[in-house]
């Protein structure tokens, strides 16, 4: 019991650290927050515009509100993920993995926490700003109750989870590849279409949102900000299920692979 | 038990080739060809605990790599390696509570934060008591003199500051074993004196040993009793610093300043003139040619001396020539060293 508590302690500093890090600079984290109003005010006229062409009050279900409150939360998850793949590589190319692999915790653990604490702020910032813009634009969320926080807030935090899974195995490369900025530019393109990052999945032709829905990808995306604008406890439930297997799946490869990874690993710099 | 034990350990990289321009890059794809470089060939060495070592050798002797295996970093290609009893690539986690490492150009320190950001960080890491830290940390800090500066961002330090800090960052959780890979790389010299000093503290006050590899010929000489020379791979040298001069110290250098003009041109048999000008002269000569004693005597008969000053040449100069010397000469002098 005590041994636990002081992983989590260890593995907590990590995350505390990082988040501290990641407000160093307020002026950099409030220009973030205006990048994401940009894009949602954007995006409120495109689909405005998209949606009074077709006539249409509802498409698939969703009106015109339940579109944009979807993309607030699937705009504020992909600025607010923390790109392990990149840091992986950069702790590659400048040496200093010489320093974080050698220390008394697990390695991918201790990038779990640091992603967090990094994203944890990026999160609240992101989402109060685009939050914003569509409030006032458009009105508040219809279906949302506060009953689902707790369900919206676990799927967020297993999307990123999830998310850092999927950087973890482009980032592994690194070990090998050492520049990894080519898979990490597909892996994002995967999120934005696949993922449901621009268009919501229940849009696409029944081919294609069946192929998203069978693949991982939507539910880093797609699956929150569904929790958040259907409010249904029992669709809730199903996504919630499926984040937490994709997550076994996914972290069972990665911690096999990293064990594989470290024997090919050359660090530059003599 | 031994600190460190190396038996017969070989580190290989393989690299693809790349030949220069656009057509190299395109034939590297499609049919690449390797290059089977060889970093750490057959290294064998004992450490005793608490022995001060100068892990010496030129860029690209595989110093380096030899550390990154013995802290846990790197997978050898064969031989066996242990660290304080525990074989580093197997048993990394278990091991990193009980070394220390500070890589001279890596940054460890969080750069956006002050250092004692980090510090605190580390004493969760290895799970140090709150009162052995505290003790821990002070000090450090009046070792390096750092109290104003761990509460500065690190963006905001010198180099030198900095390098302070990230050296105190690697000592807080008091390792049996230090590895230090250049720590005094760009720094001037009092920064240099103060890393130098708190070492050899730790080595007195704890007992910890230190596996150093630095150019810097002043830390070999102030800190160790012990150096290892490695080149392409290989140990060339492996005795007391005392010895290395002992026995690359042939040559001496000798500066007269005289009472009177000296005219004329300046000669001695068996002794080069370094410089002259007209109340002195710098000679240079080899003791075993031609002994210090008697080219002292022929100076004090043909002039009025005021002065004389002997010196050995800089540790840098003997290191500089074993590294110059062909492999196979080389080969030779460590064996005979051995028969000593």
């Amino acid at each position: 019991m005590k041994r636990i508590r002081t992983l989590l302690q260890k593995y907590c500093a990590v995350a505390v650290i990082n988040l501290h890090s990641s407000t160093a600079y307020t002026g950099e984290v409030a220009m973030r927050s205006i990048m994401i109003t940009v894009i949602l005010y954007v995006l409120v006229h495109l689909w405005k515009a998209a949606y009074s062409a077709s006539g249409a009050t509802a498409i698939s279900g969703l009106t015109v509100r339940d579109t944009l409150w979807y993309l607030v939360l699937t705009e504020t998850i992909i600025l607010s993920k923390s790109a392990f793949s990149t840091r992986i590589s950069e702790e590659v190319r400048d040496g200093s993995l010489a320093y974080t692999i050698m220390r008394p915790y697990n390695y991918i653990l201790y990038h779990m926490s640091y992603s967090l604490g990094d994203s944890l702020v990026k999160l609240l910032m992101n989402f109060a700003a685009g939050a914003l813009v569509v409030l006032l634009l458009e009105g508040p969320p219809q279906h949302f109750t506060i009953v689902m926080i707790p369900f919206l807030l676990i799927s967020v935090i297993l999307a990123l989870v999830l998310d850092f899974c999927f950087e973890g195995l482009i980032g592994l490369c690194a070990f090998i590849l050492e520049d990894v900025s080519s898979l990490q530019l597909i892996y994002n393109k995967i999120l934005f279409i696949l993922g449901g990052m621009l268009i919501p999945l229940d849009f696409f032709p029944g081919w294609l949102a069946a192929l998203s829905k069978a693949l991982p990808f939507n539910l880093v995306l797609y699956g929150p900000a569904r929790i958040f604008v259907r409010g249904e406890i029992s669709a809730a439930l199903t996504i919630l299920f499926l984040q937490c297997l994709w997550i076994t799946v996914m972290a069972t490869i990665l911690f096999l692979l990293y064990r594989k990874a470290v024997k090919y690993l050359s660090i530059n710099g003599g | 038990m031994h600190a460190v034990e190396i038996s017969f350990l070989t580190k290989s990289f393989r690299t693809v080739l790349r030949e220069p321009g656009l057509k190299g890059s395109l034939r590297a794809v499609f049919s690449p060809r390797y290059l089977n470089v060889e970093a750490v060939k057959d290294i064998s060495l004992n450490l005793e605990e608490g022995e001060i070592l100068a892990f010496i050798g030129p860029n690209g002797a595989g110093k380096s790599t030899t550390i990154k295996i013995l802290t846990g970093i790197l997978f050898p290609s064969g031989g066996e390696a242990k660290v304080l009893g525990l074989t580093p690539w197997k048993d990394r986690q278990k091991l990193a509570y009980h070394i220390g490492s500070v890589f001279g150009q890596k940054p460890q320190l969080w750069y956006h934060l002050p250092p004692i950001d980090t510090f605190n960080l580390f004493s969760k890491i290895y799970e140090l008591d709150i009162n052995a830290y505290r003790k821990s940390l002070n000090f450090l800090i009046d070792a390096f003199d750092i109290g104003s500066l761990i509460t500065t961002p690190v963006r905001k330090l010198s180099l030198g500051q900095r390098m302070k800090c990230e050296i105190a960052a690697s000592l807080l959780h008091k390792p049996r074993i230090i590895f230090l890979d250049e720590p005094t790389i760009g720094l001037d010299v009092v920064a240099k004196q103060q890393i130098r000093d708190t070492i050899r503290h730790l080595h007195d006050s704890e007992g910890t040993t230190v596996f150093l590899t630095s150019h810097d010929a002043g830390d070999i000489e102030s800190l160790c009793k012990r150096v290892i020379i490695i080149n392409h791979g290989q140990v060339l040298y492996d005795n007391r610093v005392s010895a290395l001069k002992r026995r690359y110290l042939t040559k001496k250098a000798i500066s007269v300043r005289f009472a009177e003009k000296i005219e004329g041109q300046f000669f001695m048999e068996g002794v080069e003139v370094l410089k002259m000008s007209e109340y002195g002269v710098k000679l240079q000569f080899q003791t075993d040619a031609t002994p210090v004693e008697k080219v002292i005597e022929q100076l004090m008969q043909a002039h009025s001396v005021v002065d004389i000053t002997v010196q050995d040449p800089p540790m840098e100069e003997i290191i500089r020539s074993i590294y110059e010397k062909p492999p196979e000469e080389r080969k030779d002098e460590s064996a005979s060293e051995e028969a000593e």
